[in-house]
């Protein structure tokens, strides 16, 4: 298969993702009805429908491990962050026990989600697997909303002020690049599966030839992937942070002392 | 931007008795305005690098055409097809690309030969790769461009780019072993670099001599410049270098022997018949 | 000797009952402006031999084929050239700046640990000595300030000048973040009331961030320099390829902290830019936030970007992109603060005197390096300028076209409220023309050389064309600058002995330090202005037309954490960089096997036991902690003590390990695994040591006396470090035991 051939038929229609997808967006509906802030929630559907159905989501089953990234980042970071930009303003998210809400938990929950469906046992079931896949779907997106909800959760009093929001992010970038390092800079594979995939496409030859993706290579720009586009997000993050610090400098009024 | 400094310090000048001006404390727009903008330069100018690194480095090829080791001080060069070897002078024919693979035998070398290549560093035990190629017939100065010891700044090399043909007949001679010498003069010159500990480290083809620590001597007469280009390649500057290395190029791996006069004019007298 | 105590009482730097014993009372002060003041001279001395390095290294090469400097002494001057300018220049010179004005900026008495202060301080001469020891054990460095592996391994550099290097290097690197953990306990809790963490002024905001950066940053550099030392003085093979190890790893160590390094001594004058530029102008800085938010995002960043210095390593064109992005992403913070001094500047009433004419130099030298950082940061030109004159050319006008020149511009600023007297503008315009000329003909042509292929670090050159001449005017530049420091210090000399007296805001500028005394009496204030803005200085002399009052809106902007747990907390966040060096490279060493002793030589049950006992002293020093907050005294000690020996214990289990290891002809250059191992436990077990003695101490302390005030914030603060080497081993273990088994 070409890489023309490819973009036009490395669609997947059929499965699960359009029905949860359109489930989602009708009890969103049903929630809060219509309104300005469904545009985040859409974009957030949309996103994690792509990340499945689209050629990337393809790749990432089974094929490149590059794409798997894309798609671990786009579905632990992006899209349970667009989801909470969803809610209403007023939507408390308050967790019982209260524990889980902790800065320190959600930390370690979005953090932990990067690192253990790394592991390498891990990272082939959830490839060779259908049940360990959806399993890994479903954690990366309750625990990325746990990560975020610290920063982005709709009333203001359930968020983190912004200097400790600022250490918490960057914390979490650390923590991650800390794992995109190892795995750029690894000798040895870390997902053994996507080193020898199992061509059920006919692609293999136009990856590995065409587009030059060695599976080192692969697994170079996975590793580069989790440590420097995603540090930009964080980055993005934390500069929406000091705005928030920033904006209203002049407001006397002390809401929260 | 420069404009902008300058106007402001030509208009806005301080004079006696004036007050404080206007107490203007920034303007979001203009801030958000000229936050954008580099943003789109800056992604502007991150495409056309990706577009110019992939155009001047493509993919090495499979195996390497030439294999330039770098030494403490000097290069080696292999051509893997021919099995040539030379050093501190490597020729290529014009209007073929060859690739190269960079090796180094010690610290860290760069190669780099400014009208031809991009840089690239000899790393050990991390074989890089890059193309050498010329459009035009000439000899090209390379040096090495990553600090690697005492005599880094004499660690340059020539590039000769001369058509297929001319190339052909260079590497078929630097193929050929050294000659026998016939001049009474220059044979002794043999029996005394086979007697002496030259060959410990030195390679003449056709003689005992194989060892790869220094430079190989089969041609060496042929070369334009000695010691990676502190000096031209003349019997008078041959001689001074046999007599002491050490005060042409400090540092050199190569010792002083001590040689008497006569000794001096029979070793020339050898090495200037390794055309 | 008295001369000297003359001109110090002149100054209003010796107190008349000092001038007895001012040598004493100097050595021996905990006071921050005295501090900062010892730290500036430090810099200047240092400068000057820097300096004499950088004139020998323009005379050597003002003409081709010169035979003045045998080729090792020119590497060696090189090497201590750079090494001295950033280190015992760049740094002390920011430091001492920071020391200064810092605490007078926020409102403070003080810095928040003034005896640390001092010992921070101390490091920097020690560290420079030590150094300079160097020449005499055989000679100095000849590697290059980055020192590249395999070039500065013991095969290739026999001679003790890099451990020397390194040592000095270590030394140097545990007063910075001393200095910084101490900063930033300072900016957090030693503010004056009112003095909310938005309303700090650019200068204190920007150092209080760039402290985080050196704590990131230097122990990196520490790990990296240990496993050099390791390298060479026990035989490991970190960075010798034939023992396995890569060369390629020191870079990328190195350039983890080199790059931040860079922005760690920009950021600073940064702040000096933002302080002066608006005071000159007579305006507020345009757009305080975005200023103050983009050395954030500058910080951030150059943590993320250190690959850019190893474009024609061979890292592959994938690697490279990324950080072509990152990099270049660099120059959107920092263009906005350029636009916002620029901007400040527009429709001021700009008054050139010798700080401002320093800082705005500055700035138009930041755009050309800034401008030729990003034709660097294109990989594809890198590759062609790198390791030439160009790159020479690019970081000179960063560290002396930005950096040197703000310092230059702090220096006229400040100086008035450190002596009381004001600098010559006569001398100071002299001063300010000598070295800008000087500057620009050393530097601007540099750039010529670099593009018609002149490497750096060439002792000497053919007699190409155009290169003869060229060297000779950056030569003559180089002169030039000379006579500048000479006039400077001329200027120095003589203020003090005689210069005007400045009064207490001679430049009617709008922060605290202005507000009292020049010099400052010893704890700083008398009496505080009312703090409502950025400028409070400017609503007292303007009650007509205040700024604007920013606003307390956030609990953040008041907060003010207990100062002990706030250092440890700071210095665990710096040791977590150090251990996760070690830890990267353990398993970046161990990926694949390697003969000799292995992990699977380790007694994993054994070790798990012992290491129970570690986490199980946790728990026992937080019941400790929950007895003190129940005042159960005996309680609280025992479970002290407990700890303590559960500590031990662990210790124990460490030493039967290493001697099972050792008793099977294992050391640490035997293998790649045996070095990290060592290294990596080795290190955490000092760091247990620390723990047991700090454990003693407060075991000692409380035994002494009653749970007095100050004793539970030390058991506290302890307690906070336990915990975090105890967190360490649960990485460690899991790394080194653990993983091995999972595959």
């Amino acid at each position: 298969m070409s890489t023309g051939q490819f973009l036009l038929e490395g669609w997947t229609w059929g499965g699960a993702s359009l029905p949860v997808g359109a489930a989602a967006l009708a009890l969103y509906l049903a929630a809060f009805g219509f309104r300005r802030r469904l545009g985040y929630f859409a974009a957030a559907v949309g996103l994690a429908l792509a990340t499945f159905m689209s050629p990337v989501g393809t790749l990432a089953d089974g094929y490149l491990f590059s794409a798997h990234m894309l798609q671990h980042i786009a579905l632990l970071l992006v899209v349970p962050a667009l989801a909470l930009l969803g809610l209403p303003r007023a939507q408390s998210l308050a967790l019982r026990p209260r524990a889980a809400g902790h800065p320190v938990v959600a930390w370690v929950a979005g953090v932990g989600a990067m690192w253990v469906w790394h592991a390498p046992a891990l990272c082939n079931a959830a490839v060779t697997s259908g049940p360990v896949h959806a399993l890994q779907t479903v954690s990366l997106l309750l625990l990325g909303a746990l990560f975020w909800r610290p920063i982005l959760a709709p009333r203001e009093e359930e968020r983190l002020p912004p200097p400790q929001a600022i250490l918490y992010l960057f914390g979490a970038c650390v923590a991650c690049s800390v794992l995109g390092i190892i795995l750029t800079l690894s000798p040895v594979t870390v997902c053994s599966v996507y080193a020898a995939p199992v061509d059920r496409l006919g692609l293999l030859h136009t990856l590995r030839d065409g587009w030059g993706m060695t599976p080192e290579r692969d697994q170079q720009i996975g590793g580069l992937l989790m440590w420097v586009p995603m540090c930009f997000i964080y980055l993005s993050a934390i500069m929406a942070q000091v705005a928030r610090w920033f904006a209203g400098a002049g407001s006397p009024e002390a809401r929260e002392a | 931007m420069a404009g902008v400094i300058l106007y402001a310090l030509m208009r806005f000048r301080w004079r006696e008795g004036e007050p404080d001006p206007e107490q203007v404390a920034g303007n979001r727009a203009v801030e958000v305005t000229w936050t954008a903008i580099p943003c789109v330069i800056v992604i502007a100018l991150f495409i056309l690098t990706a577009k110019t690194m992939s155009l001047s480095d493509p993919p090495p090829a499979p195996t390497p055409d030439l294999v330039v080791v770098g030494h403490q001080w000097w290069w080696e060069a292999r051509y893997v097809r021919s099995g040539a070897v030379a050093a501190n002078e490597i020729h290529i024919p014009v209007g073929r690309a060859m690739s190269v693979e960079l090796d180094s035998a010690d610290v860290l070398h760069e190669f780099w030969v400014p009208e031809l290549a991009r840089k690239i560093t000899a790393v050990p035990g991390h074989p890089n790769h890059i193309w050498l190629e010329a459009d035009k017939p000439g000899t090209y100065l390379g040096v090495c461009s990553e600090f690697c010891g005492t005599q880094h700044a004499w660690m340059h090399f020539l590039v000769v780019a001369e058509s297929p043909a001319d190339f052909a007949s260079w590497q078929a001679a630097q193929l050929r072993p050294a000659a026998a010498p016939s001049a009474p003069l220059a044979r002794e010159g043999l029996a005394l670099f086979e007697r002496t500990s030259c060959m410990n480290c030195h390679a003449i083809g056709g003689t005992a001599a194989v060892a790869r620590v220094g430079p190989d001597l089969t041609h060496l007469a042929s070369r334009e410049q000695l010691g990676a280009g502190i000096i031209a390649n003349t019997p008078a500057n041959l001689r001074r270098w046999l007599a002491d290395p050490q005060e042409v190029k400090v540092g050199a791996k190569m010792p002083g022997f001590k040689f008497t006069d006569q000794q001096l004019g029979q070793l020339v007298a050898y090495f200037e018949t390794l055309k | 000797m008295s001369d000297l105590s003359a001109i110090l009482a002149r100054a209003g730097l010796a107190t008349p009952e000092e001038r007895e014993h001012w040598t004493m009372r100097w050595i021996s002060t905990v006071d921050h402006k005295r501090i900062g003041m010892l730290y500036l001279v430090t810099s200047l001395a240092f400068f000057a031999v820097g300096g004499i390095e950088a004139l020998l290294i323009r005379l050597q090469l003002a003409v081709p084929n010169n035979k003045l400097l045998q080729p090792d002494t020119y590497n060696m001057v090189f090497t201590m050239h750079g090494t001295t300018m950033i280190f015992l220049v760049a740094m002390p010179a920011l430091f001492g700046l920071a020391n200064f004005v810092v605490p007078l900026q926020i409102g403070a008495s003080d810095m928040a640990f003034p005896r640390l202060n001092a010992f921070s301080f101390w490091l920097v001469p020690f560290g420079g000595v030590l150094l300079h020891l160097s020449i005499l054990a055989g000679g100095a460095p000849a590697v290059g300030w980055f020192a590249y592996a395999p070039l500065s391994e013991m095969p290739y550099s026999s001679h003790h000048g890099v451990d020397y290097w390194a040592l000095s290097l270590l030394v140097l690197g545990f007063g910075s973040v001393g200095t910084s953990i101490n900063l930033i306990a300072t900016v957090l809790t030693q503010r004056a009331a009112h003095m909310t963490l938005r309303r700090l002024p650019l200068f204190s905001w920007m150092i209080f961030v760039n402290s985080f950066l050196v704590i990131l940053a230097l122990p990196v550099l520490n790990a990296g320099l240990a496993m050099l030392l390791i390298d060479r003085l026990l035989g490991a093979h970190f960075f010798l390829p034939p023992g396995g190890g890569s060369a390629i790893m020191w870079q990328h160590i190195f350039w983890a902290f080199g790059h931040p390094e860079v922005y760690i001594v920009a950021i600073p004058a940064f702040g000096i830019l933002s302080e002066v530029i608006p005071v000159f102008s007579r305006k507020p800085i345009f757009g305080y936030e975005f200023v103050a938010g983009s050395t954030v995002a500058i910080a951030f960043l150059s943590l993320l970007v250190w690959a850019h210095h190893m474009f024609t390593v061979g890292l592959g064109h994938t690697v490279d992109l990324f950080f072509v992005a990152s990099t270049m992403l660099i120059a959107v913070p920092t263009g906005v603060k350029v636009l916002a001094w620029s901007a400040t500047m527009v429709g001021g009433r700009i008054r050139l005197e010798t700080p401002m004419l320093f800082c705005v130099a500055a700035l138009v030298q930041f755009l050309l390096a800034g401008l030729t950082g990003v034709s660097l940061a294109a990989a594809a030109l890198d590759w062609q300028a790198k390791n030439t004159y160009y790159l020479v050319a690019h970081f000179h006008f960063v560290f002396v076209g930005l950096i040197v020149f703000a310092i230059l511009g702090a220096l006229h600023y400040w100086f008035p409220k450190m002596t009381g007297r004001m600098l010559s503008e006569r001398l100071g315009k002299w001063t300010f023309w000598l070295m800008t000329i000087g500057f620009n003909m050393t530097f601007i042509i540099q750039h010529f050389l670099g593009l018609a292929g002149m490497p750096r670090r060439v002792y000497t050159y053919a007699d190409l064309p155009g290169w003869g001449w060229m060297n000779m005017v950056s030569t003559v530049g180089a002169f030039l600058m000379a006579a500048a420091a000479l006039v400077l210090a001329w200027n120095l000399a003589a203020s003090l002995w005689g210069g005007r007296r400045a009064g207490d805001n001679p430049w009617n500028a709008w922060t605290l330090e202005w507000a009292t005394t020049s010099p400052p009496p010893p704890l700083n204030f008398e009496r505080l202005p009312a703090i409502r803005s950025r400028r409070p200085l400017w609503d007292a002399a303007n009650p007509g037309r205040p700024d604007p009052v920013v606003g307390t809106r956030w609990k953040a902007d008041t907060f003010a954490p207990e100062k002990n747990r706030t250092a440890v907390t700071t210095f665990i966040i710096s040791e977590s960089g150090f251990f996760a060096v070690l830890i990267l490279a353990y398993l970046f060493y161990n990926a694949r096997p390697q003969p000799g002793p292995s992990a699977h030589d380790l007694d994993v049950a054994k070790t798990g036991l012992f290491s129970l006992c570690l986490f199980a002293s946790s728990l026992t020093l937080w019941l400790s902690e929950v007895s003190l907050q129940k005042g159960r005294r005996g309680a609280m000690r025992a479970w002290l003590a407990a700890t303590v020996v559960l500590g031990a214990v662990f210790l124990l289990g460490q030493g039967l390990e290493y001697r099972g290891l050792l008793a099977s002809g294992a050391r640490i250059g035997t293998n790649l695994f045996a070095s990290t191992f060592f290294t990596l436990t080795g290190f955490h077990g000092l760091h247990v040591c620390v723990g047991l003695v700090a454990l003693l101490i407060v075991l000692a302390l409380t035994r002494a006396a009653g749970p007095g005030p100050g004793r539970p914030a030390a058991l506290r603060a302890v307690a906070l470090y336990w915990h975090f080497v105890d967190a360490v081993w649960v990485v460690v273990f899991s790394a080194i035991y653990l993983l091995p088994r999972l595959r």
